[in-house]
């Protein structure tokens, strides 16, 4: 797994224009903020699905879900407890209801039902990022971008961590291969000393870091990269029918996310 | 027109050291010119001032003389490791954003774009992601990238330095085509062995100052000056250098080509087949048993893989990139757990250890020595593998150690600081102070000028004494074919050889089928009538001086 970075594949979702993607990526953020019902979630889920499903990104997106699974868990276990200790504030069934050293504990359905939709909110909010990043290289971000009339340096700035942080991970990677190669060890030990040894890996990595960015301005003066000149460009983007139709599909699903939280909705307290 | 280089002193702070002096040449139009010298003798430094990352980027110094060049005279850099310097998702973006950066036309963009791709055989890789391509198709890219821009001068920074035979031979193709195309180039590399075709003239630097600036065959008849510079010369010069001093009937020669016809005058050719009975040793620290490994993405990097690394033997594996070398090693000391099979230290599986547990029997020392230090200095870390072992060291046997490897001078320096050959030899260096009875080196001559290979040699050679076994991939066949006892052959994630380095140097049909060239030595001992088969310079020239010995008797 390369780490959630971009996924080269030929499929509509890569194809579409940066630009739609961004808006794409915008408006997923705020429906996600917005959005606190369990259905109206579920029913997003099902959209991404299946835009993960046609554009191949499945695999990416349950390696996402296994990385966000201990935090998901820890959301569900909070509103679980939170819960357990406040009556019903919602009518519904309750599970169990009892009083231990004087304190009243009530186990409803509702408890479950918090825990699930933060879970369902949070997963969506961080693979409505992904689903962007992994379909959207970062030659097409800064194209994109610069297409918005952002600033170059800004622009470019924005592509390269996308293009320098897989490699700073990797970097790391082998550096813990190697220093674990030479004796260290890093897999049956105590937490304190994997935290040690993660600070000793820091110095390495800081000087392959230190390297790499020495490296890529070299590199940026060899093609005189200067922001003050006005760059011209080879690839140029323009929204399609394809574009059109993605819009158009998402609107829908943002439509029919809208009705089923307005429907079913449930406060969170 | 020429490009000249007009009395260029530079010193990185005004009381600092000189590290260019007075450097005064000349740099022919539509020539190749190879820079020359030892580590630390100013081929960086030149380089950056050629290219103007001296004053534009690093302003601290002091620098004196003038690049008569023409005013709006265009010299770009290919460096070592293209990785850094593409800009770009696809192989058309990394080569666009150079002429982007110009300000010129779409068309005349796309225009460059073709006339690269057309001109270095590269459209085929043109939709490609540069992410997918092998080292020398990236490097290839970037030359393409640079090229594009139209620059005057064109200078390449070790530019084959990380790369297999196959990558070699590639940019070795694109340098011939960009010499008839009458594209300037200076290529900056301590290693002549790839470039000795291509090149018109050789600049030895020392010191910061020019030793030497005269044509490539000037060059390669002055033997001491090539060893005071440390250059890795051809082997077929070598060869020359060695004969010479035995007969005056043979000329110049530093190819193949030129070898073969110098040669046939002074011996006869081989009648009689050679035959090999050399076996291997059946006293093995490592066996590896049916091994293979299927990567995440189902990728089958090993097929089936049986091999033994026996006691105090140096064991080379070699092949193309990506034929499964690294993955290999990687399974040797734990870092990789095959997907099926075995891999047995002294007849017990290796399998539940951790790769520490397993580093006291059997070490790694990776390619890039970046990885492996952080100690704060050179004393330090060479005694790094001894402290994890929980091994006693003396500081006196630390010293000797330095003192031996002429690092004793740099002992309380940072080891970061230190030139990438002194970094990689110190990375190997601290591995003598470890436990283990398998030392596997990958690539170890990275970044090596030809005295610290010597040392390197050196290493190899006491460790085997010492009953040790060394596993090394290297791409440098002659080093490999002076120093092994046994080879492992890969090739696509299969095992296509394992015997006798004696054997192997008979099998020409497995190096014409993964494309790799047998060392010179071994090619004519096996040309013409030597009693055996040679694999250094030192043993052809003995065979040689008997021969001639004998053609002398007979006249």
């Amino acid at each position: 797994m390369r780490y959630l970075t971009y996924v080269d594949k030929d499929t509509f979702l890569h194809k579409l224009d940066p630009r739609t993607k961004f808006v794409f990526l915008i408006v997923m953020a705020v429906l996600t903020s917005v959005v606190k019902t369990a259905w109206a979630l579920a029913f997003l889920l099902v959209f991404f699905l299946i835009l993960w499903i046609s554009a191949g990104v499945m695999k990416e997106m349950a390696f996402l879900a296994k990385q966000l699974k201990a935090i998901m868990i820890f959301l569900l276990i909070l509103w679980f407890i939170l819960g357990m200790f406040q009556e019903p504030q919602v009518e519904g069934p309750v599970f169990l209801r009892t009083e231990v050293l004087g304190i009243k504990i009530c186990i409803d359905w509702y408890d479950i039902y918090k825990g699930f939709a933060s879970a369902l909110r949070l997963y969506l909010m961080v693979s409505s990022f992904f689903t962007v990043l992994i379909s959207t290289n970062f030659s097409e971000i800064i194209l994109g971008l610069s297409k918005w009339h952002f600033p170059y340096s800004l622009s470019y700035g924005i592509g390269l961590v996308f293009q320098v942080i897989p490699i700073v991970i990797s970097e790391l990677n082998t550096i813990m291969e190697a220093e674990s190669s030479r004796g260290l060890e890093i897999e049956q030990c105590k937490w304190t000393t994997k935290i040690k040894n993660y600070l000793i890996f820091a110095v390495p990595l800081f000087f392959r870091v230190l390297n790499k960015g020495h490296a890529i301005s070299l590199g940026m003066h060899y093609y005189k990269l200067n922001f003050n000149v006005k760059r011209t460009s080879y690839k140029t983007i323009k929204p399609t029918v394809r574009d059109l139709i993605f819009a158009l599909v998402t609107l829908v699903a943002v439509a029919g996310t809208i009705v089923l939280h307005v429907l079913f909705y449930i406060p969170l307290i | 027109m020429s490009f000249d280089v007009k009395h260029i002193t530079y010193r990185y702070t005004p009381k600092g050291k000189t590290v260019l002096d007075d450097v005064t040449f000349t740099i022919g139009e539509g020539q190749i010119t190879a820079v020359v010298g030892p580590s630390g003798s100013g081929k960086t430094t030149l380089v950056n001032v050629l290219s103007g990352v001296i004053p534009a980027l690093e302003q601290n110094g002091v620098l004196e003389g003038e690049l008569d060049f023409g005013s709006d005279a265009l010299v770009s850099v290919v460096s070592q490791t293209p990785e850094d310097q593409l800009f770009g998702y696809g192989v058309e973006d990394a080569i666009a954003f150079g002429v982007e950066n110009m300000g010129i036309s779409s068309e005349e963009i796309s225009d460059r774009i073709e006339y690269v791709l057309d001109l270095l055989n590269l459209q085929y890789l043109r939709k490609r992601s540069v992410a997918a391509l092998s080292g020398g198709q990236r490097q290839a890219v970037c030359i393409a990238s640079v090229l594009a821009m139209k620059p005057d001068i064109l200078i390449m920074d070790e530019p084959v330095s990380s790369l297999d035979p196959n990558g070699k031979n590639m940019v070795r193709g694109i340098l011939n085509q960009l010499k008839a195309d009458g594209t300037t180039v200076l290529i900056v590399d301590n290693n002549l062995d790839w470039s000795a075709g291509i090149v018109d003239k050789v600049m030895g630097l020392d010191n910061g100052k020019i030793v030497f600036d005269g044509l490539r065959d000037d060059f390669f008849r002055d033997f001491p000056l090539q060893e005071t510079l440390g250059v890795t010369i051809p082997q077929e010069v070598e060869i020359y250098r060695a004969l010479s001093s035995l007969t005056d009937d043979i000329g110049m020669f530093y190819n193949m080509r030129g070898a073969e016809r110098e040669l046939d005058k002074i011996f006869e050719k081989r009648t009689e087949e050679l035959t090999d009975n050399s076996e291997t040793s059946d006293d093995p620290y490592i066996t590896v048993h049916q091994l293979n490994k299927f990567f995440e993405d189902g990728y089958h990097a090993l097929k089936d893989i049986n091999a033994a690394f026996p006691k105090g033997k140096v064991v080379a594996i070699m092949g193309q990139n990506g034929s499964g070398k690294t993955t290999l090693v990687k399974h040797l000391n734990g870092i990789y757990k095959p997907t099926t099979g075995d891999v047995r230290f002294m007849g017990e599986s290796i399998l539940k250890k951790t790769v520490a547990q397993i580093s006291r029997n059997i070490i790694l020392v990776f390619q890039h020595p970046e990885h492996m230090l952080f100690e704060q200095t050179v004393r330090a870390e060479i005694s790094f593998c001894a402290k994890m072992h929980g091994l006693e060291f003396s500081p006196e046997k630390v010293d000797e150690v330095l003192k031996k490897y002429d690092l004793y001078d740099d002992a309380e320096t940072f080891p970061v600081n230190l030139s990438m050959g002194k970094k990689h030899l110190l990375t190997i260096l601290s591995v003598l102070f470890s436990s283990s009875d398998v030392i596997i080196l990958d690539e170890p001559t990275l970044g090596m000028d030809l005295l610290i290979k010597n040392q390197l040699e050196d290493i190899i050679r006491g460790l085997r004494d010492a009953g040790k076994t060394v596993i090394i991939i290297s791409h440098e066949i002659p080093l490999v074919f002076r120093n092994a006892d046994e080879a492992i052959i890969l090739n696509k994630s299969e095992k296509i050889y394992y015997g006798t380095i004696k054997d192997l140097a008979l099998r020409d049909d497995i190096f014409e089928f993964i494309n790799i060239s047998l060392p010179p030595v071994v090619q004519l001992s096996k040309r013409y009538n030597f009693d055996k088969v040679c694999f250094n310079v030192e043993e052809f020239k003995e065979e040689a001086q008997k021969l001639l010995g004998k053609r002398g008797e007979e006249e």
